[in-house]
């Protein structure tokens, strides 16, 4: 219990929202795709990975190997297959009714103003023809129109079959709210039982409801009968009440009322506590699972120096960082993600002592400071000078016995160094990197570079770091 | 650190030539001796291996630690009164000796050396200096092993 409170206490707004979010991200992924194949292929693919972490803990190998690889696979082939399912979800909403919402409220309006325009259309005598996709796709099914994608109202959809218009020939479709199509050509259908008063306009209704989950509505223009062409069957509708019920029902909200709308609220309801839920466990045991230590050696950045001064001398160059947290956010953690920094900006010339605390150390979500070794870092200052000293050359090596190095000149002379101003008051000769005796001739040239130590110490711009010696050997006693 | 320096110079050996004069007579006159660079020449400077007579050997910048001894050999000029001058010994930028000699009027050469140990190895430079610290020349030069 205790454990429980220290969790709760321990979690951070930051923590909260993290939860919050994602419960609400996969809460919108139920409200959007409940109900199609989409949602059930996710939910055997869940399955599938509790099923393969199942396995893993059993130390089942190869299990989990098939399990890791059908997963992996459905999760692309959902993408391919269900591809103009989930175009088709997300097609028909809004971006309003895909972040926001779970009432039908849009679709009843729209199923209230095709109701309406229909029967206005019939009264005038006016042919229309209008399909209401189900689940599935048509793009394959259909002749392609032209593209609407006009928000639905009563005199749209009237103007779009009024007969001067070029597209009134065609079928509109309305998706949600809008009239995504118009002037769509709808293949017919060949049956041969159809009542002689039926023209092509009801052929090619049926031709499409035959053909796929959709509605299509037919409004005669020589008697003005509605017509509702669905799952191979024709039906006459003549009441309004009628076709907005076969609406209601075509497009999910059918006659959801008492104890039908209860249960829908509820299950809702239930997918949005099952969200929450959800997504807490799985971040409690992300971020405080099984606590695994691991310990990082970690540069150690000073920042915020002030330009005139140079870092001189430090006591580390790393610290080591003993981080505890679950073995999942230790394992996919790298080092890039831990920074050790440490604000110069109060330092003063010459010795400076630091206490490295949890403010200096940016640590991943999750992951906890256990320790730092050192604690303490003791960092030198100075103040930046230019200094010009003369070169020399660190001779190493043997001459063979009888000759001596009568001369040896350095080019350039003297070079300007750039450091910190203690460490180049004490300095009064810049040297090159060691240079062998026991290859060079009677006499010539070599090249040799400059030995700055320490590290922070720069050659001062225009000058280089290489010098050029010429030398001449004699033979001694000569 | 300098107090540690000056004791090294046990390890030093320390050829003054100072053309026939008696040690005990030089200590009380050198007191109020000083060199100045305004009135001094200095002719000729070297690092080399040894002296015979007044003649540098084997004037080198490179000695093997196997030679033992380094010499630095001054010669002045337009010495107008006797005058102290100094031969400075730096290993790296560490002083190692700073070791006084006497000049005289008119032209005087003096010498002075370091005997090698092993930790010598490594570049040297000799700061031939006045009195008041005022640098004449600097002769730089190396011990290897």
């Amino acid at each position: 219990m205790d454990k429980i409170v220290y969790l709760i206490s321990s979690l951070r707004w930051q923590d909260i929202v993290d939860i919050a979010l994602v419960s609400y991200v996969l809460f919108r992924f139920y409200v959007l795709f409940r109900g199609t194949n989409v949602f059930r292929v996710l939910i055997g693919i869940t399955i599938l990975w509790f099923l393969q972490q199942i396995a893993v803990s059993l130390g089942l190998i190869v299990t989990s190997w098939v399990i890791q690889g059908i997963v992996a696979l459905a999760a692309f082939i959902i993408i391919v297959i269900f591809r103009t399912e989930i175009r088709t979800v997300l097609q028909a909403r809004n971006l309003k009714s895909i972040f926001w919402g779970v009432s039908s409220k849009t679709v009843i309006t729209a199923i209230e103003t095709v109701v309406q325009s229909v029967h206005e259309m019939a009264d005038r005598k006016c042919g229309a023809l209008i399909v209401i996709p189900g689940k599935e796709d048509l793009e394959e099914i259909i002749q392609r129109g032209i593209r609407w994608k006009g928000e639905i109202s009563r005199e749209m959809i009237e103007s779009i079959f009024w007969p001067g218009n070029p597209a009134h020939d065609g079928a509109a479709i309305i998706q949600g709210n809008q009239i995504t199509e118009v002037g769509t050509i709808l293949p017919l259908s060949r049956r041969d039982d159809l009542p002689s008063n039926y023209g092509t306009r009801h052929r090619a209704a049926l031709g499409l409801a035959e053909e796929s989950d959709a509605l299509v509505i037919a409004v005669s223009e020589e008697r003005g009968d509605i017509v509702v062409a669905k799952d191979s069957g024709l039906k006459a509708v003549k009441q309004r009440r009628k076709l907005e019920q076969i609406l209601q029902e075509h497009m999910g909200v059918a006659s959801k009322k008492g104890r039908e709308r209860r249960q829908e609220q509820f299950k809702v309801a239930a997918a949005a506590v099952f969200s929450i839920i959800f997504i807490t466990s799985v971040w409690f045991s992300v971020s405080r699972g099984v606590d695994t230590l691991v310990a990082f050696d970690i540069p150690v950045e000073y920042t915020n120096r002030n330009p005139t001064m140079e870092i001189v001398k430090t006591s580390v160059n790393t610290v080591s960082l003993e981080l505890g947290g679950s073995g999942a956010l230790i394992k996919s953690m790298k080092p890039d993600q831990v920074q050790v920094r440490l604000d110069l900006s109060e330092s003063k010339v010459g010795p400076n002592t630091f206490t490295i605390t949890s403010e200096n150390i940016s640590l991943p979500p999750g992951v906890i400071l256990k320790g730092v070794t050192p604690s303490v870092v003791d960092v030198d200052l100075d103040v930046l000078m230019t200094k010009e000293l003369p070169v020399q050359v660190d001779w190493v090596g043997h001459l063979p016995d009888h000759f001596i190095l009568a001369n040896a000149i350095v080019e350039p002379e003297r070079v300007q160094v750039i450091g910190g101003k203690r460490m180049l008051e004490n300095m009064s000769t810049v040297y090159t990197v060691k240079v062998p005796l026991d290859n060079l001739e009677l006499e010539g040239t070599i090249t040799a570079n400059l030995a700055l130590y320490p590290a922070s110490l720069k050659i001062a711009p225009g000058f280089k770091e290489k010098v050029t010696i010429s030398y001449v050997t004699k033979l001694r006693n000569q | 650190m300098r107090h540690h320096a000056f004791q090294r110079l046990f390890f030093i050996f320390i050829i003054c030539v100072l053309l026939p004069f008696s040690a005990s007579s030089q200590i009380d006159e050198e007191r109020d001796l000083k060199g100045s660079i305004d009135s001094i020449t200095l002719l000729h400077a070297v690092i080399c291996e040894d002296i015979e007579g007044s003649t540098p050997q084997n004037p080198t910048t490179v000695f093997s630690i196997e030679r033992r001894k380094a010499v630095c050999f001054t010669l002045f000029d337009a010495v107008t009164e006797k005058a102290v001058i100094y031969h400075h010994w730096f290993h790296r930028d560490r002083s190692s000796a700073k070791i006084k000699l006497i000049i005289n009027p008119p032209r005087w050469s003096t010498y002075s050396s370091i005997q090698f140990r092993a930790e010598d190895i490594g570049p040297w430079r000799v700061e031939i200096t006045d009195s008041e610290g005022r640098i004449f020349k600097v002769l730089r030069f190396s011990i290897t092993d």
